[in-house]
């Protein structure tokens, strides 16, 4: 069953346009990996999505309700969460603060919200950082906070942002394994960018892949990696050309 | 009864800081009861009351990061209300009061919903201009006296009044004073543990993401700016009974405002103790300045050039204040 539709998306600043005419569902219990070289419009499409910025044309619906028009906090409210490239709740606040103010969505009692914070940083494996602060942690943990500060507000889709970007492969392992536990042990749908492609393959049910705000591929991880398409799109028309009978 | 127990609870700050502020507490309970000149009193009240509007203004100022330089306007509209229903109906300061407090949320609901639609300097700039703007209607305004103000004689009334509060002796007002100020604490101690004060401070560091996270951005920051108005209106229909001649110069003029400010700018913003640091060191200042070197000709003045100073001090050495100074210390020693 459909969760997330996104019908004909078109997003334009001034001139340029960062989405063209992008089309895709995201079912109940997937996890999709949006990849696409720098500039493709990635982020701005999640951000289309969440309701930061009005699409130019086009619609969105997450689960059979129309969110196109409505302010990030409205389509928040219905189940949508997302994390930023950059940054957490509050920095001056400490983990578990951070990951309350996502909680608060819910519940306005600071008891609930403390008890359900905890929980949620000792599924994410981050029980031993509670109580510092955000700003005096190294960036793969701040990364799994903002995580974990999204999943405070109960979502059923879950956006995620370049959570492994500038990361070591042990800490990337970490992400890995944080992202499958939210996909798989607490059922809740994921759509995440990423540039690292390890992960993406590796993690991803499904794999997208935009090249100047279009949507040029979507499709099983495996037979990404072989398209024509995405290839020339990262490395160019002239390395699919010389490469010819490698790709067949 | 969740509230009741954040508003209580403090048990967050080190045993150090419980101490300083038990001592303290005991120190304003019994200030009275020792000799003092009338100069000293009248200074420990403007200290509690300048404590009040720090506390309202660091709920928007301090938690949520929106730079406010036009409170003044509620202290107007609070000593305002007080004073007119007093002197023309005889509506006593219980009555008086709360009603103020809701004219003043009103008014603050119809300048929040405009100007929180600007960020940063634009909007302190705004919140200026309306506050100068309500200033020079009510100096034309015959209604409320225009500029010559209003005047509480205190002869119509049987002093100690505590309906109207009208007294003769200062300490009354300080005890007055004194409940509120304890109040105030306790409701700033719950508001920065409850939902909104959260939300504020995910706010004040990045409206994306706190939209992101449900938060109606627009909404908690008028919701906010209502509350430190009700602060704000509260002490300025105190004002009208303890001064008992109130004119819009001296209410509402911008030196109120950026006083206001500046208790929690200077103290900490954004911490529970810092307006109260603030005022503490700026109000005995002001008092001083006003008395000794205000009085000598060519002197007049000294004290903006004093807020100035401090302004540019701040924003230089240590953005949040006297209190970000401690927190920095204790952060290093804890290493």
């Amino acid at each position: 069953m459909a969760l997330l539709e996104v019908q004909h998306v078109t997003k334009q600043f001034g001139g340029l346009s960062a989405n063209r005419d992008i089309s895709f569902t995201v079912n109940k219990g997937e996890l999709v990996g949006l990849i696409g070289p720098n500039g493709s419009g990635k982020t701005t499409l999640f951000n289309c999505i969440s309701g930061l910025h009005p699409v130019s044309t086009g619609r969105i619906l997450l689960d059979g309700e129309d969110i196109t028009s409505l302010k990030a906090h409205d389509v928040a409210r219905l189940g949508l969460a997302r994390t930023f490239q950059v940054y957490v709740a509050a920095g001056d606040l400490t983990v578990i603060e951070n990951v309350m103010v996502g909680c608060f969505m819910r519940t306005r009692s600071r008891v609930r919200a403390r008890a359900r914070a905890g929980e949620i940083l000792a599924e994410l494996n981050l029980q031993e950082v509670v109580e510092s602060l955000v700003s005096e942690l190294p960036v793969a943990a701040q990364k799994r906070v903002t995580m974990a500060t999204a999943l405070g507000s109960d979502p059923k889709l879950l956006l995620l942002d370049e959570v492994a970007a500038g990361l070591n492969p042990s800490e990337i392992e970490d992400i890995m394994k944080n992202i499958r536990h939210i996909h798989n042990d607490l059922g809740i749908t994921v759509m995440l960018i990423e540039h690292v492609m390890e992960l993406v393959m590796k993690v991803s049910n499904r794999v997208m892949v935009l090249d100047y705000g279009r949507k040029i591929a979507d499709g099983d991880p495996e037979s990404i990696a072989r398209d024509r398409n995405v290839i020339k799109a990262y490395l160019g028309e002239r390395f699919v050309r010389e490469h010819e009978e490698a790709l067949v | 009864m969740e509230t009741l127990r954040n508003a209580l609870d403090f048990s967050d700050f080190p045993r150090l800081d419980l101490l300083i502020a038990g001592l303290v507490a005991v120190f304003l309970l019994v200030f009275p009861l020792f000799p003092h000149s009338a100069f000293a009193m009248a200074t420990m009240i403007q200290f509690l009351m300048f404590s009040l509007y720090g506390m309202g203004w660091n709920t928007i100022g301090g938690y949520g990061g929106q730079v406010d330089l036009g409170k003044a306007q509620y202290v107007g509209i609070g000593a305002y209300t007080t004073a007119v229903l007093l002197i023309r109906w005889d509506i006593p300061f219980w009555f008086s009061m709360p009603l103020g407090m809701c004219f003043a949320i009103i008014w603050s609901f119809i300048i929040g919903y405009p100007l929180f639609r600007l960020k940063g300097h634009y909007f302190a700039i705004a919140t200026i201009a309306t506050s100068l703007v309500l200033m020079d209607l009510f100096e034309v305004w015959d209604f409320v006296g225009a500029a010559r103000g209003l005047e509480i004689s205190p002869i119509k009334y049987h002093p100690p009044d505590w309906w109207r509060l009208i007294f003769k002796e200062d300490v009354y007002y300080y005890y007055v004073i004194l409940a509120f100020f304890l109040l105030g604490i306790f409701y700033v101690n719950w508001f920065r543990k409850s939902r909104l004060g959260y939300q504020l401070r995910s706010i004040k560091d990045n409206e994306d993401v706190a939209g992101s996270l449900g938060i109606n951005v627009h909404w908690a920051k008028i919701k906010t700016y209502a509350i430190a108005t009700a602060f704000v209106s509260m002490v300025g229909s105190f004002h009208a009974c303890y001064i008992k001649n109130i004119e819009p110069e001296d209410t509402m003029s911008l030196d109120i405002s950026i006083l206001i400010a500046l208790m929690a700018m200077l103290g900490g913003a954004g911490s529970l103790w810092g307006p109260i640091l603030g005022a503490a060191v700026l109000i005995p200042l002001k008092s001083y300045l006003k008395e000794w070197l205000g009085a000598t000709a060519g002197l007049a003045g000294i004290d903006l050039i004093l807020y100035a100073i401090i302004i540019m001090a701040i924003s230089a050495i240590e953005p949040r204040g006297i209190w970000g100074i401690v927190e920095k210390i204790r952060r290093r020693k804890k290493r």
